[in-house]
């Protein structure tokens, strides 16, 4: 049978596909170096610049493109870090409930009355600001309890399910039915979690940066690149829009992947 | 209906109670010597114990928490160390301002958002739902600090409608001061707006197709008085919890949009707080924020059991 084209995941994925594959390239080489100082100050975007220079003379689309690859790693490695614990933590609570399952939930709706920047900074503040690997642990740690929460509430609709019960007095471990008959079935509802969970980490990231307490330089993120940016709106303004759109671009393709992905759950359901 | 309430009032102050507890031990485990940073590190030992000793840092744990706990209930957050000021008077003007912000913003979003919930649900579908919902997920995607960016842009240097990084005075010139806002308030609010159009008119959907409303229309209600007369107040209660977790990400992102806008808010002091290490300001100001997010959400579940008494008897929605 064939099925309507998903239009949302066609286009979602496109652009997130071009976005990775620039900035992949981005990673090996950039049209001028991004920190090198000495194309002219505040060029306005030109066919030889076609993002402009900052006022130092820097290439601004040279610096976007390592720039979005430092947000986007940092935003792959936070998901990945909420995704496999947080799913860890929904996938025991979930199958054997009991005592454990009732302290993580008490202790998660403590956790949510803290916004999650507010955490962060609390987290960053304790680890110490500036390093790179300290920013995906704070963020990491803030968004396994939503992928807890989501993914627990998955596991659970299914533990009484006949085909679960049946895998269970075939002899098969608990390990094997969370990861092995389970999981598959949790997926559909766990990948368009992680692709809001990849964009409120693209928005964190840039929001802590924002403020100076995310990446610093030489590491530039979009985020630190936008606060950066609004000191030369005057004489630059193109710099903190290019920068801007780029943030929103990406968070567009992978909002837009999400959509789709949920479109497809409707379908079976 | 009372017992609900005192229930719900008693899992507030548990939950309150955690959270303070919580705040305290980290800033307990962060903070090291506050008394010695204070006074530099040439500083001789007994000026440092004598500090201290005037902080109160010489006592138990578990004393200072709970003094620490009363003290917050009768307004004594304590001494800021940068300011050498009592905590409360450096941020109690700061805090009305934080509270305005968001509540503006929380106006526009239920203003706007549920009314468009609605009309996306009515004149949605057909050949262009695509690029409604195409443009939803674009809103979703604009940071706030972008947008106030822009504004500050486009309404502050091209225009000069106000002054991004100079705020007036709250009680002097109100109006510039509420313009001022407003436009921090716009930013809060764009994204916020998506999500809660796009969640109104998603819980639309799914009570449309549930029993009691094919039994309405089969009655010969037609769709839309159904619409009006049962599905909203039925979807109402999703919509308030909503609003409710809103309000915690609006409280989160002001703390940005007051730093773009130059808003003098609690969380522009937050950051400078943090900046400077002065401990007992980000305390009180996290507790705070804390404390607003619980009782925001223990106020959408009192509004929800009154608009749904089925919830008062703590099940579930069916």
């Amino acid at each position: 049978m064939k099925k309507k084209m998903n239009r949302y995941l066609v286009v979602g994925l496109i652009i997130t596909g071009i976005i990775l594959a620039i900035t992949l390239i981005g990673v090996f080489w950039t049209p001028y170096s991004p920190t090198a100082m000495k194309y002219g100050r505040f060029q306005p975007p030109s066919p030889s610049h076609i993002f402009g220079t900052d006022n130092f003379g820097r290439d601004i689309f040279s610096r976007v493109l390592k720039g979005t690859g430092t947000t986007l790693s940092i935003a792959l490695a936070t998901v990945a870090i909420g995704a496999v614990a947080g799913t860890t933590i929904g996938a025991v609570t979930g199958y054997f409930g009991g005592v454990i399952d009732e302290l993580l939930m008490r202790l998660n709706d403590v956790l949510t009355a803290f916004p999650s920047i507010l955490l962060a900074l609390l987290i960053i503040s304790l680890v110490g600001p500036g390093k790179k690997y300290n920013v995906v642990l704070a963020l990491g740690l803030i968004f396994i309890p939503s992928f807890a929460r989501v993914t627990r509430t998955a596991f659970a609709s299914l533990r009484d399910m006949n085909y679960i019960t049946s895998a269970r007095l075939m002899g098969a471990g608990s390990g094997r039915i969370l990861f092995v008959h389970m999981l598959p079935n949790v997926l559909r509802i766990l990948l368009p979690a992680i692709t809001i969970g990849f964009n409120n980490a693209v928005l964190a990231e840039a929001s802590m940066s924002f403020l100076g307490i995310g990446v610093t330089p030489p590491d530039a993120s979009l985020g630190y690149m936008l606060s950066e940016a609004q000191g030369m709106l005057k004489a630059g303004p193109w710099y903190a829009i290019f920068t801007g759109l780029s943030i929103i671009l990406l968070v567009f393709g992978v909002g837009l992947i999400g959509e789709g992905l949920q479109a497809e759950n409707r379908e079976v359901v | 209906m009372m017992k609900y309430v005192l229930k719900r009032i008693g899992m507030l102050v548990v939950t309150m109670l955690l959270v303070s507890f919580l705040t305290f031990l980290a800033f307990e485990l962060i903070s090291g010597d506050p008394a010695r940073s204070m006074l530099g590190t040439n500083a001789p030992s007994y000026q440092v114990d004598a500090l201290r000793h005037e902080l109160g840092l010489d006592q138990p744990f578990f004393l200072r928490y709970f003094k620490w706990l009363t003290g917050f209930f009768s307004g004594d957050l304590g001494i800021s160390y940068s300011y050498r000021q009592p905590v409360w008077d450096l941020i109690g003007s700061k805090l009305m301002i934080t509270i305005l912000l968001s509540l503006i913003s929380f106006a526009l979003i239920v203003i706007i958002s549920i009314p468009m919930g609605i009309f996306s649900y009515q004149w949605g579908g057909g050949p262009f739902e695509w690029i409604r919902t195409s443009f939803n997920q674009l809103c979703m995607a604009i940071p706030p600090f972008f947008t106030g960016i822009l504004l500050s842009y486009v309404f502050g240097i091209l225009f000069r409608v106000f002054s991004p990084g100079d705020f007036p005075d709250l009680y002097e010139e109100p109006g510039a001061a509420f313009l001022h806002l407003f436009f921090g308030a716009i930013c809060l609010s764009i994204p916020r707006i998506a999500m809660t159009t796009r969640m109104m008119r998603s819980t639309i959907v799914s009570e449309m197709n549930k029993a009691y409303v094919r039994t309405a229309i089969s009655r010969g209600n037609d769709r839309r008085s159904v619409l009006v007369t049962h599905v909203l107040k039925n979807s109402l209660t999703s919509v308030v919890s909503f609003l409710g977790q809103t309000m915690a990400e609006i409280l989160a992102a002001t703390i940005v949009v007051e730093q773009v806008l130059g808003i003098p808010g609690l969380g522009r002091f937050l950051v400078l707080s943090i900046a400077q290490r002065d401990y007992p300001v980000v305390q009180a100001i996290v507790v705070i924020l804390a404390f607003w997010v619980v009782l925001a959400g223990t106020l959408a579940d009192l509004i929800n059991q009154s608009i749904d008494p089925r919830l008062r008897l703590g099940g579930d929605l069916a």
